[in-house]
């Protein structure tokens, strides 16, 4: 069983049925163990905003969803969460793959990707980071039986001490 | 071009169990002073946003048509969820844009259809199946009813006078949500 099967296990007992994202290769993995386990639908979106506004039309029609989405994602998102999720009080599951730490080659991911923590702080979401195989389900059921109890938002964030990461070109 | 106010009131004195999502602007009021309905979910500040939240209700309750309330200076913020309603083809929901030319709500400015851009054509470029241009009361009253009889993805692109509306009625979010989602028995 990989990281990935064990979310998406934890996903399947919580009822989630959309799984709506923007992708990135630790989201493909999460996607990739969705389509094998099936029962899910999937939604490509433009852009993380719309994700936030798709799970809350999701929430209030008595539906589950998710939004997957990299850490630049959630700073596309910040108003939609701020605005709607948060002031309407609806559950919004985020799945976060996170850049901008360890081995990270892209110097445009590294703000954004370390700037995370604090944002989600200062939105007062609640955030938990995934960092080993063998305690991913169980954070991640968890995470999201807190987050339909508190009707509001909820991050868990997968880093690269679970996942990898993702090998670039280095700066020449 | 159509008086936003009493567009509304013939479309809510045809409404019975449609959903009804309203963007920020004041299309929102218009659709308030109209009559109360359990089944409308009004958008305090999420500009943008109306689409995207109509398009996850409509795959939440597929069997309820549902209407997106928009404005040209919201929808404008998030063109990309055009695309995104288009790739899901979702029949049930109808998108009516009133597009005044301006941000009427923070004091007229004109928006980009002021110029250049047709929404019309934008969201057939996006892919939706039925787009009708709508500039007569006459018209409305036309293309509504067979948006809520025929399957859609539907684009009303409505073209409205810069008229504020008339603002109040609306209850906090909470409240809200709370009687929109029991009136359909909806539970998070
Ligand atoms: C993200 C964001 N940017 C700007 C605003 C300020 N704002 C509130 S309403 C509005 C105009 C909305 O325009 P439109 O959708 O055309 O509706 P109208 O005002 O014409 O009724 C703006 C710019 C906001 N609330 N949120």
């Amino acid at each position: 069983m990989s990281w990935a099967d064990s979310i998406v296990r934890a996903l399947k007992n919580n009822n989630v049925r959309f799984l709506n994202y923007v992708p990135d290769s630790k989201i493909e993995k999460i996607l990739e163990a969705a389509r094998k386990h099936g029962g899910f639908e999937f939604l490509p979106l433009t852009r993380e905003e719309e994700g936030i506004g798709v799970v809350c039309g999701q929430a209030i029609g008595g539906a589950r969803g998710v939004l997957l989405c990299p850490t630049a994602g959630l700073g596309n998102s910040i108003n939609a969460l701020a605005s709607m999720a948060i002031p309407y009080c609806i559950p919004c599951p985020i799945i976060i793959g996170v850049r901008g730490e360890l081995g990270e080659f892209n110097p445009g991911q590294i703000t954004m990707g370390q700037a995370t923590q604090d944002i989600l702080d200062a939105l007062r979401i609640p955030a938990y980071r995934l960092t080993r195989e063998d305690d991913t389900e169980k954070i991640t059921d968890g995470a999201m039986r807190m987050c339909y109890a508190s009707d509001g938002p909820m991050a868990l964030l997968v880093t690269n001490e679970l996942a990898g990461w993702k090998e670039g070109t280095p700066l020449s | 071009m159509i008086d936003r106010a009493e567009a509304s009131r013939y479309l809510v004195g045809r409404l019975k169990d449609e959903l009804v999502v309203t963007s920020l602007g004041n299309e929102k009021y218009d659709l308030r002073q109209a009559g109360d309905r359990d089944r409308n979910f009004f958008n305090w500040n999420s500009m943008g946003l109306a689409s995207s939240l109509g398009l996850g209700l409509a795959m939440a309750q597929p069997d309820l048509k549902v209407i997106v309330y928009d404005g040209d200076g919201a929808l404008l913020m998030n063109l990309g969820s055009l695309a995104t309603i288009a790739a899901r083809q979702p029949k049930n929901l109808i998108h009516i844009v009133w597009d005044n030319r301006s941000y009427a709500m923070t004091g007229g400015q004109p928006t980009a259809t002021a110029f250049h851009t047709d929404l019309g054509k934008v969201a057939e470029g996006a892919g939706y199946p039925k787009v009708e241009r709508v500039e007569t009361l006459a018209a409305f009253q036309n293309v509504s009813d067979r948006a809520l009889k025929e399957p859609g993805p539907w684009f009303l692109h409505c073209l409205t006078e810069v008229k504020p509306a008339k603002s109040g009625g609306l209850s906090s979010p909470t409240a809200n949500k709370h009687r929109f989602m029991n009136a359909i028995g909806a539970r998070h």
